[in-house]
Protein backbone atom coordinates (compact mmCIF):
# COMPACT_ATOMS: atom_id res chain seq x y z
CA UNK A 1 0.00 0.00 0.00
CA UNK A 2 2.89 2.60 1.19
CA UNK A 3 4.58 1.50 -2.32
CA UNK A 4 1.40 2.01 -4.15
CA UNK A 5 1.37 6.24 -2.69
CA UNK A 6 4.44 6.42 -3.39
CA UNK A 7 4.40 5.49 -6.97
CA UNK A 8 1.51 7.17 -7.12
CA UNK A 9 3.13 10.12 -6.12
CA UNK A 10 6.10 10.20 -7.81
CA UNK A 11 3.33 9.66 -11.09
CA UNK A 12 1.79 12.90 -9.78
CA UNK A 13 4.96 15.13 -9.69
CA UNK A 14 6.10 13.62 -13.47
CA UNK A 15 2.39 14.93 -14.60
CA UNK A 16 2.74 17.67 -13.44
CA UNK A 17 6.10 18.67 -14.68
CA UNK A 18 5.44 18.20 -17.86
CA UNK A 19 2.01 19.86 -17.94
CA UNK A 20 2.20 22.37 -14.99
CA UNK A 21 -1.28 23.83 -15.83
CA UNK A 22 -2.70 20.59 -16.05
CA UNK A 23 -4.61 21.65 -19.41
CA UNK A 24 -3.12 19.48 -22.11
CA UNK A 25 -4.07 16.40 -21.15
CA UNK A 26 -7.34 17.07 -21.38
CA UNK A 27 -8.72 15.74 -24.53
CA UNK A 28 -11.26 13.48 -25.34
CA UNK A 29 -9.11 10.15 -25.15
CA UNK A 30 -7.39 9.23 -22.30
CA UNK A 31 -4.99 7.43 -21.25
CA UNK A 32 -5.48 3.95 -18.63
CA UNK A 33 -2.63 3.18 -17.39
CA UNK A 34 -3.09 -0.60 -15.03
CA UNK A 35 -0.16 -1.57 -12.98
CA UNK A 36 0.13 -4.86 -11.31
CA UNK A 37 2.24 -4.69 -7.98
CA UNK A 38 1.23 -7.95 -6.07
CA UNK A 39 4.56 -7.85 -3.64
CA UNK A 40 3.11 -4.81 -2.29
CA UNK A 41 -0.43 -6.19 -1.60
CA UNK A 42 -1.98 -3.98 -4.41
CA UNK A 43 -3.93 -5.38 -6.93
CA UNK A 44 -4.13 -2.29 -9.55
CA UNK A 45 -3.31 0.82 -9.36
CA UNK A 46 -5.41 2.81 -11.62
CA UNK A 47 -4.10 5.85 -13.32
CA UNK A 48 -6.28 7.97 -15.59
CA UNK A 49 -4.18 10.85 -17.33
CA UNK A 50 -6.92 13.13 -17.93
CA UNK A 51 -8.00 12.54 -14.77
CA UNK A 52 -4.28 13.05 -13.22
CA UNK A 53 -3.81 16.48 -15.00
CA UNK A 54 -7.32 17.95 -14.44
CA UNK A 55 -7.65 17.16 -11.07
CA UNK A 56 -4.69 15.57 -9.87
CA UNK A 57 -6.59 12.59 -8.66
CA UNK A 58 -5.65 8.62 -8.73
CA UNK A 59 -7.94 5.73 -7.24
CA UNK A 60 -6.12 3.30 -5.46
CA UNK A 61 -7.99 -0.12 -5.37
CA UNK A 62 -7.10 -2.45 -2.47
CA UNK A 63 -6.52 -6.25 -2.84
CA UNK A 64 -9.70 -8.19 -1.31
CA UNK A 65 -11.64 -5.16 0.16
CA UNK A 66 -14.89 -4.61 -0.70
CA UNK A 67 -15.97 -1.54 -2.41
CA UNK A 68 -19.12 0.39 -2.74
CA UNK A 69 -20.02 0.18 -6.38
CA UNK A 70 -19.82 3.76 -7.20
CA UNK A 71 -17.70 5.40 -4.41
CA UNK A 72 -14.80 4.85 -6.41
CA UNK A 73 -15.99 7.57 -7.95
CA UNK A 74 -16.30 10.05 -5.56
CA UNK A 75 -14.69 13.71 -6.35
CA UNK A 76 -15.03 12.52 -9.95
CA UNK A 77 -16.38 15.32 -11.96
CA UNK A 78 -19.36 14.33 -14.14
CA UNK A 79 -17.53 14.99 -17.36
CA UNK A 80 -15.28 12.79 -16.30
CA UNK A 81 -18.34 9.72 -15.63
CA UNK A 82 -18.85 10.83 -18.72
CA UNK A 83 -15.81 9.97 -20.15
CA UNK A 84 -15.64 6.64 -17.76
CA UNK A 85 -19.07 5.33 -19.39
CA UNK A 86 -17.85 5.99 -23.04
CA UNK A 87 -14.69 3.88 -22.30
CA UNK A 88 -16.19 1.20 -19.81
CA UNK A 89 -19.40 1.08 -20.10
CA UNK A 90 -19.82 1.71 -16.88
CA UNK A 91 -22.82 1.36 -14.79
CA UNK A 92 -21.74 2.55 -11.39
CA UNK A 93 -19.92 5.85 -12.90
CA UNK A 94 -23.38 5.98 -15.42
CA UNK A 95 -25.73 5.23 -12.51
CA UNK A 96 -23.67 8.46 -10.03
CA UNK A 97 -24.66 10.60 -13.31
CA UNK A 98 -28.18 9.16 -13.43
CA UNK A 99 -29.19 9.87 -9.98
CA UNK A 100 -27.91 13.65 -10.35
CA UNK A 101 -29.22 14.34 -13.20
CA UNK A 102 -32.61 12.64 -14.25
CA UNK A 103 -33.94 14.30 -10.82
CA UNK A 104 -33.12 17.80 -12.67
CA UNK A 105 -34.24 17.22 -16.13
CA UNK A 106 -37.35 16.03 -15.15
CA UNK A 107 -38.04 19.37 -13.18
CA UNK A 108 -36.82 20.94 -16.16
CA UNK A 109 -39.47 19.44 -17.73
CA UNK A 110 -42.09 19.73 -15.75
CA UNK A 111 -42.22 23.23 -16.35
CA UNK A 112 -43.92 22.05 -19.71
CA UNK A 113 -47.05 20.88 -17.87
CA UNK A 114 -46.83 17.88 -18.92
CA UNK A 115 -47.61 15.05 -16.50
CA UNK A 116 -45.09 13.57 -14.12
CA UNK A 117 -45.27 10.01 -15.83
CA UNK A 118 -44.16 11.37 -19.23
CA UNK A 119 -41.58 14.28 -17.42
CA UNK A 120 -40.04 11.14 -15.85
CA UNK A 121 -40.04 8.93 -19.13
CA UNK A 122 -38.59 11.62 -21.13
CA UNK A 123 -35.77 11.78 -18.47
CA UNK A 124 -34.96 8.49 -18.61
CA UNK A 125 -34.77 8.64 -22.52
CA UNK A 126 -32.41 11.36 -21.89
CA UNK A 127 -30.17 9.17 -20.13
CA UNK A 128 -30.81 6.79 -22.37
CA UNK A 129 -29.27 8.64 -25.12
CA UNK A 130 -26.39 9.98 -22.50
CA UNK A 131 -25.96 5.67 -22.23
CA UNK A 132 -25.36 5.29 -26.24
CA UNK A 133 -23.75 8.27 -27.42
CA UNK A 134 -21.11 9.07 -24.55
CA UNK A 135 -18.39 8.39 -26.50
CA UNK A 136 -19.96 11.47 -28.99
CA UNK A 137 -19.40 13.98 -25.94
CA UNK A 138 -16.24 16.01 -25.74
CA UNK A 139 -15.99 17.85 -22.56
CA UNK A 140 -13.30 20.07 -23.98
CA UNK A 141 -16.25 21.86 -26.20
CA UNK A 142 -19.34 21.59 -23.89
CA UNK A 143 -20.58 20.66 -20.69
CA UNK A 144 -22.64 17.68 -19.67
CA UNK A 145 -25.32 19.85 -18.67
CA UNK A 146 -25.74 21.55 -21.34
CA UNK A 147 -25.37 18.94 -23.63
CA UNK A 148 -28.34 16.98 -21.75
CA UNK A 149 -30.40 20.18 -21.87
CA UNK A 150 -30.39 20.30 -25.64
CA UNK A 151 -31.50 16.57 -25.75
CA UNK A 152 -33.88 16.55 -23.45
CA UNK A 153 -35.75 19.86 -24.78
CA UNK A 154 -35.35 18.43 -28.62
CA UNK A 155 -36.72 14.81 -26.95
CA UNK A 156 -39.44 17.09 -25.56
CA UNK A 157 -40.86 19.43 -28.73
CA UNK A 158 -40.64 16.00 -30.76
CA UNK A 159 -42.43 14.00 -28.71
CA UNK A 160 -44.86 16.47 -27.05
CA UNK A 161 -44.92 19.40 -29.68
CA UNK A 162 -44.61 16.95 -32.41
CA UNK A 163 -41.99 18.50 -34.40
CA UNK A 164 -38.76 17.97 -35.80
CA UNK A 165 -36.26 20.81 -33.86
CA UNK A 166 -33.36 21.23 -36.34
CA UNK A 167 -29.97 20.41 -34.34
CA UNK A 168 -27.24 23.11 -34.26
CA UNK A 169 -24.80 21.01 -32.72
CA UNK A 170 -25.48 17.71 -33.95
CA UNK A 171 -23.31 14.65 -33.00
CA UNK A 172 -21.90 14.39 -36.98
CA UNK A 173 -20.69 17.92 -37.05
CA UNK A 174 -19.05 18.87 -33.15
CA UNK A 175 -15.77 18.64 -34.91
CA UNK A 176 -16.45 21.79 -36.90
CA UNK A 177 -15.93 23.53 -33.43
CA UNK A 178 -12.58 24.77 -33.29
CA UNK A 179 -11.40 24.28 -29.60
CA UNK A 180 -8.72 27.19 -28.59
CA UNK A 181 -7.18 27.83 -25.68
CA UNK A 182 -9.35 30.51 -24.76
CA UNK A 183 -12.44 27.46 -25.19
CA UNK A 184 -10.38 25.49 -22.96
CA UNK A 185 -10.03 27.89 -20.36
CA UNK A 186 -13.52 29.19 -20.42
CA UNK A 187 -14.67 25.52 -20.19
CA UNK A 188 -12.87 25.43 -17.03
CA UNK A 189 -14.81 28.56 -15.82
CA UNK A 190 -17.84 27.18 -16.87
CA UNK A 191 -17.17 24.10 -14.88
CA UNK A 192 -17.53 26.61 -11.54
CA UNK A 193 -20.95 25.56 -9.92
CA UNK A 194 -23.62 28.24 -8.98
CA UNK A 195 -21.64 30.49 -11.58
CA UNK A 196 -24.85 30.44 -13.49
CA UNK A 197 -26.51 31.82 -10.39
CA UNK A 198 -24.63 34.22 -9.57
CA UNK A 199 -24.39 35.79 -12.88
CA UNK A 200 -28.53 35.62 -12.92
CA UNK A 201 -27.94 37.98 -10.36
CA UNK A 202 -26.60 40.60 -12.60
CA UNK A 203 -29.93 40.75 -14.70
CA UNK A 204 -32.10 43.17 -13.84
CA UNK A 205 -36.12 42.34 -12.94
CA UNK A 206 -37.38 42.69 -16.72
CA UNK A 207 -34.19 40.77 -18.00
CA UNK A 208 -34.37 37.93 -15.86
CA UNK A 209 -38.22 37.65 -16.41
CA UNK A 210 -37.56 37.10 -20.01
CA UNK A 211 -35.00 34.59 -19.96
CA UNK A 212 -36.63 32.96 -17.64
CA UNK A 213 -40.13 32.88 -19.38
CA UNK A 214 -37.83 31.71 -23.07
CA UNK A 215 -36.65 28.66 -21.24
CA UNK A 216 -39.30 27.44 -18.64
CA UNK A 217 -42.02 28.46 -21.00
CA UNK A 218 -40.93 28.43 -24.11
CA UNK A 219 -42.54 31.41 -25.29
CA UNK A 220 -41.80 33.06 -28.27
CA UNK A 221 -41.06 36.75 -28.26
CA UNK A 222 -44.34 37.51 -28.95
CA UNK A 223 -45.87 35.29 -26.37
CA UNK A 224 -43.10 36.87 -23.80
CA UNK A 225 -45.17 40.68 -25.74
CA UNK A 226 -48.12 39.52 -24.60
CA UNK A 227 -47.58 38.34 -21.16
CA UNK A 228 -45.24 40.63 -19.85
CA UNK A 229 -47.46 43.39 -21.58
CA UNK A 230 -43.57 44.96 -22.89
CA UNK A 231 -43.47 46.39 -26.62
CA UNK A 232 -41.86 43.92 -28.92
CA UNK A 233 -38.73 45.51 -29.55
CA UNK A 234 -38.40 45.96 -26.14
CA UNK A 235 -38.98 42.30 -25.35
CA UNK A 236 -36.13 41.49 -27.92
CA UNK A 237 -33.63 44.39 -27.02
CA UNK A 238 -33.77 42.82 -23.25
CA UNK A 239 -33.33 39.12 -24.38
CA UNK A 240 -30.15 40.83 -26.42
CA UNK A 241 -29.19 42.24 -22.96
CA UNK A 242 -29.10 39.80 -20.62
CA UNK A 243 -27.91 37.01 -23.04
CA UNK A 244 -24.56 39.31 -23.58
CA UNK A 245 -25.09 40.18 -19.53
CA UNK A 246 -25.04 36.47 -18.91
CA UNK A 247 -21.96 35.82 -21.56
CA UNK A 248 -19.76 38.28 -20.04
CA UNK A 249 -20.61 37.60 -16.62
CA UNK A 250 -19.53 33.80 -17.47
CA UNK A 251 -16.58 34.81 -19.16
CA UNK A 252 -17.42 34.17 -22.63
CA UNK A 253 -18.68 37.06 -24.18
CA UNK A 254 -15.67 38.97 -26.12
CA UNK B 1 -35.81 45.67 -41.35
CA UNK B 2 -32.51 46.49 -40.64
CA UNK B 3 -30.44 43.54 -42.10
CA UNK B 4 -27.04 42.37 -41.89
CA UNK B 5 -27.74 39.26 -43.07
CA UNK B 6 -27.15 37.73 -39.44
CA UNK B 7 -29.49 36.44 -37.42
CA UNK B 8 -29.96 38.44 -34.15
CA UNK B 9 -28.86 37.50 -30.83
CA UNK B 10 -32.21 37.29 -29.60
CA UNK B 11 -33.23 34.60 -31.68
CA UNK B 12 -29.93 32.52 -30.85
CA UNK B 13 -31.98 32.39 -27.20
CA UNK B 14 -35.36 31.50 -28.58
CA UNK B 15 -33.62 29.00 -30.72
CA UNK B 16 -31.83 27.52 -27.56
CA UNK B 17 -34.83 27.84 -25.08
CA UNK B 18 -36.98 25.28 -27.67
CA UNK B 19 -39.02 28.49 -28.05
CA UNK B 20 -39.27 28.45 -32.08
CA UNK B 21 -41.15 26.28 -34.55
CA UNK B 22 -40.21 23.64 -36.63
CA UNK B 23 -39.63 26.56 -39.13
CA UNK B 24 -37.72 28.99 -37.74
CA UNK B 25 -35.59 26.56 -35.93
CA UNK B 26 -34.47 25.09 -38.97
CA UNK B 27 -33.72 28.60 -40.52
CA UNK B 28 -31.40 29.22 -37.32
CA UNK B 29 -30.32 26.27 -37.25
CA UNK B 30 -29.45 26.02 -40.87
CA UNK B 31 -27.73 29.33 -40.62
CA UNK B 32 -25.10 28.86 -37.93
CA UNK B 33 -23.98 25.72 -40.04
CA UNK B 34 -22.24 28.53 -42.01
CA UNK B 35 -20.87 30.79 -38.94
CA UNK B 36 -18.57 29.02 -36.13
CA UNK B 37 -19.25 32.22 -34.59
CA UNK B 38 -23.21 31.47 -34.32
CA UNK B 39 -22.91 28.39 -33.38
CA UNK B 40 -20.70 29.23 -30.24
CA UNK B 41 -23.19 31.47 -29.38
CA UNK B 42 -25.77 28.53 -29.37
CA UNK B 43 -23.31 26.71 -27.58
CA UNK B 44 -23.64 29.76 -24.76
CA UNK B 45 -27.30 30.07 -25.02
CA UNK B 46 -27.69 26.09 -24.20
CA UNK B 47 -25.23 26.29 -21.42
CA UNK B 48 -27.63 28.96 -20.11
CA UNK B 49 -30.31 26.29 -20.78
CA UNK B 50 -27.91 23.96 -19.26
CA UNK B 51 -27.23 25.86 -16.29
CA UNK B 52 -31.06 26.43 -15.39
CA UNK B 53 -31.44 22.95 -15.80
CA UNK B 54 -28.78 21.82 -12.99
CA UNK B 55 -30.29 24.42 -10.37
CA UNK B 56 -33.53 23.13 -10.48
CA UNK B 57 -34.70 21.74 -7.27
CA UNK B 58 -34.46 17.98 -8.16
CA UNK B 59 -37.57 16.20 -8.79
CA UNK B 60 -38.37 12.80 -7.05
CA UNK B 61 -38.41 9.82 -9.55
CA UNK B 62 -39.62 6.34 -9.19
CA UNK B 63 -37.72 3.68 -7.02
CA UNK B 64 -37.01 1.56 -9.90
CA UNK B 65 -36.41 4.45 -12.55
CA UNK B 66 -32.55 3.34 -13.15
CA UNK B 67 -33.10 -0.44 -12.70
CA UNK B 68 -35.37 -0.19 -16.05
CA UNK B 69 -33.09 1.77 -17.68
CA UNK B 70 -30.80 -0.88 -17.15
CA UNK B 71 -32.92 -3.43 -18.27
CA UNK B 72 -33.76 -1.37 -21.53
CA UNK B 73 -29.90 -0.97 -22.16
CA UNK B 74 -29.78 -4.59 -21.88
CA UNK B 75 -32.15 -5.61 -24.59
CA UNK B 76 -31.08 -2.89 -27.05
CA UNK B 77 -29.09 -4.09 -29.88
CA UNK B 78 -26.38 -1.74 -31.34
CA UNK B 79 -27.08 1.29 -32.10
CA UNK B 80 -27.94 1.18 -36.05
CA UNK B 81 -25.23 3.61 -38.19
CA UNK B 82 -26.70 6.34 -39.40
CA UNK B 83 -26.04 7.64 -42.69
CA UNK B 84 -23.65 10.18 -43.11
CA UNK B 85 -24.68 13.11 -44.97
CA UNK B 86 -23.32 13.08 -48.45
CA UNK B 87 -23.92 15.78 -50.18
CA UNK B 88 -23.04 19.69 -49.70
CA UNK B 89 -26.32 20.88 -47.71
CA UNK B 90 -25.63 22.19 -44.26
CA UNK B 91 -26.15 19.59 -41.79
CA UNK B 92 -29.24 20.99 -39.91
CA UNK B 93 -30.95 20.67 -43.73
CA UNK B 94 -29.61 17.81 -44.73
CA UNK B 95 -30.65 16.32 -41.28
CA UNK B 96 -34.71 17.72 -41.31
CA UNK B 97 -34.69 16.41 -45.56
CA UNK B 98 -33.87 12.88 -44.72
CA UNK B 99 -30.30 13.01 -46.89
CA UNK B 100 -31.84 13.99 -49.70
CA UNK B 101 -29.87 15.60 -52.26
CA UNK B 102 -31.64 18.53 -53.36
CA UNK B 103 -32.02 16.66 -57.12
CA UNK B 104 -33.90 14.41 -55.19
CA UNK B 105 -36.97 16.19 -53.78
CA UNK B 106 -40.12 16.97 -55.62
CA UNK B 107 -39.71 20.63 -57.18
CA UNK B 108 -42.78 22.16 -58.34
CA UNK B 109 -42.73 25.36 -60.63
CA UNK B 110 -44.45 28.33 -59.55
CA UNK B 111 -43.72 30.97 -61.85
CA UNK B 112 -41.09 31.42 -65.04
CA UNK B 113 -37.61 30.56 -63.74
CA UNK B 114 -38.98 30.02 -60.09
CA UNK B 115 -39.90 26.08 -58.36
CA UNK B 116 -40.48 25.26 -54.86
CA UNK B 117 -40.42 22.36 -51.93
CA UNK B 118 -42.73 22.91 -49.29
CA UNK B 119 -41.58 21.18 -46.15
CA UNK B 120 -43.54 22.27 -43.77
CA UNK B 121 -46.64 24.17 -42.61
CA UNK B 122 -47.45 25.26 -38.72
CA UNK B 123 -50.35 25.76 -36.65
CA UNK B 124 -50.51 29.43 -37.54
CA UNK B 125 -49.69 29.68 -41.05
CA UNK B 126 -46.26 29.44 -40.91
CA UNK B 127 -44.90 27.99 -44.04
CA UNK B 128 -41.53 26.29 -44.86
CA UNK B 129 -39.79 26.13 -48.05
CA UNK B 130 -37.19 25.66 -50.60
CA UNK B 131 -37.03 27.97 -53.75
CA UNK B 132 -34.56 27.69 -56.40
CA UNK B 133 -34.93 30.70 -59.19
CA UNK B 134 -32.70 31.00 -62.01
CA UNK B 135 -30.05 33.39 -62.33
CA UNK B 136 -31.57 36.89 -63.78
CA UNK B 137 -35.04 35.79 -62.32
CA UNK B 138 -36.76 39.07 -60.69
CA UNK B 139 -39.13 37.65 -58.22
CA UNK B 140 -42.58 38.99 -58.15
CA UNK B 141 -42.69 42.76 -55.97
CA UNK B 142 -44.45 41.72 -53.07
CA UNK B 143 -45.90 42.47 -49.24
CA UNK B 144 -45.70 40.78 -46.20
CA UNK B 145 -48.13 40.52 -43.24
CA UNK B 146 -45.46 38.84 -40.82
CA UNK B 147 -41.97 37.69 -40.53
CA UNK B 148 -40.48 36.17 -43.71
CA UNK B 149 -36.69 34.58 -43.56
CA UNK B 150 -35.02 33.79 -46.26
CA UNK B 151 -31.43 32.11 -46.01
CA UNK B 152 -29.26 31.77 -49.20
CA UNK B 153 -28.10 28.22 -49.36
CA UNK B 154 -26.86 28.59 -53.14
CA UNK B 155 -26.35 31.90 -55.30
CA UNK B 156 -27.09 34.73 -54.28
CA UNK B 157 -29.74 37.83 -55.13
CA UNK B 158 -29.75 41.66 -54.34
CA UNK B 159 -32.41 43.87 -52.59
CA UNK B 160 -32.03 47.40 -53.58
CA UNK B 161 -28.45 47.96 -53.19
CA UNK B 162 -28.48 44.70 -50.56
CA UNK B 163 -26.38 41.46 -51.60
CA UNK B 164 -27.06 38.28 -50.23
CA UNK B 165 -25.10 35.53 -50.75
CA UNK B 166 -24.59 31.89 -49.11
CA UNK B 167 -25.35 31.60 -45.67
CA UNK B 168 -26.66 35.04 -45.18
CA UNK B 169 -30.48 35.59 -43.84
CA UNK B 170 -32.63 38.37 -44.98
CA UNK B 171 -35.28 39.23 -42.48
CA UNK B 172 -38.15 40.95 -43.83
CA UNK B 173 -41.59 42.21 -42.08
CA UNK B 174 -45.06 44.05 -42.57
CA UNK B 175 -42.47 47.14 -42.57
CA UNK B 176 -40.96 45.50 -45.82
CA UNK B 177 -43.26 46.88 -48.98
CA UNK B 178 -42.90 46.14 -52.40
CA UNK B 179 -40.08 43.60 -51.75
CA UNK B 180 -38.65 42.74 -54.94
CA UNK B 181 -35.36 40.20 -54.76
CA UNK B 182 -33.53 39.74 -57.99
CA UNK B 183 -31.35 37.12 -58.63
CA UNK B 184 -27.85 37.61 -59.62
CA UNK B 185 -26.77 36.19 -63.03
CA UNK B 186 -25.44 32.86 -63.51
CA UNK B 187 -26.06 29.96 -60.96
CA UNK B 188 -29.63 29.11 -59.92
CA UNK B 189 -30.40 30.70 -56.47
CA UNK B 190 -31.69 28.35 -54.22
CA UNK B 191 -33.13 29.67 -50.55
CA UNK B 192 -34.78 28.32 -47.40
CA UNK B 193 -37.32 30.29 -46.31
CA UNK B 194 -39.65 30.72 -43.72
CA UNK B 195 -43.05 33.07 -43.84
CA UNK B 196 -45.32 34.21 -40.80
CA UNK B 197 -48.32 34.51 -43.17
CA UNK B 198 -49.24 34.12 -46.78
CA UNK B 199 -47.16 36.86 -48.94
CA UNK B 200 -48.93 39.52 -50.79
CA UNK B 201 -48.39 39.88 -54.01
CA UNK B 202 -48.62 43.34 -55.25
CA UNK B 203 -48.66 41.94 -59.38
CA UNK B 204 -52.67 40.62 -61.01
CA UNK B 205 -50.14 37.67 -62.15
CA UNK B 206 -48.46 37.14 -58.66
CA UNK B 207 -52.42 36.99 -56.86
CA UNK B 208 -53.73 34.46 -59.61
CA UNK B 209 -50.72 32.17 -59.46
CA UNK B 210 -50.82 32.23 -55.43
CA UNK B 211 -53.46 29.99 -54.92
CA UNK B 212 -51.29 26.87 -57.18
CA UNK B 213 -48.06 27.89 -55.29
CA UNK B 214 -49.52 27.95 -51.13
CA UNK B 215 -47.79 30.50 -50.48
Amino acid sequence: MLLCLIIGMFEFRVNRNIDPKGLSARKKSMMNIEQQNNSAGCSALYLTGSFFSVDNRFLLIEKGRPMDETSKFNNFSHEQLVSIVALHKDRSAFKILFEYFAPRIKSYLLNFKISNQKAEDLAQETMLVLWQKADKFDSTKAKISTWLFRVARNKYIDQVRKQKYAEVNADDHVDLLVASERTDQNLVEKQNSGRMQVAMKTLNDDQLKVIRLSFFKEMSHSQIATATGLPLGTVKSKIRMAFQALRKELGEYQ
Amino acid sequence: MKNNGIVPDEWIVSYASGALSEAHALVVATQCHFHPDLQEKVNAAEDIGGSLMEDSEPSNMSNHTFDDLMKQIDTLQADDLQPLNDNDLPTPLADYLGNRSLNQLDWRLMGPGLSQVRLWTGPNDERLWLLKAKGGTKMPSHDHSGLEMTLVLKGSYHVGQDCYSPGMLEMADDNTVDHMPIIDQGDDCICLVMTEAPIKFNSLIGRLLQPFTGL
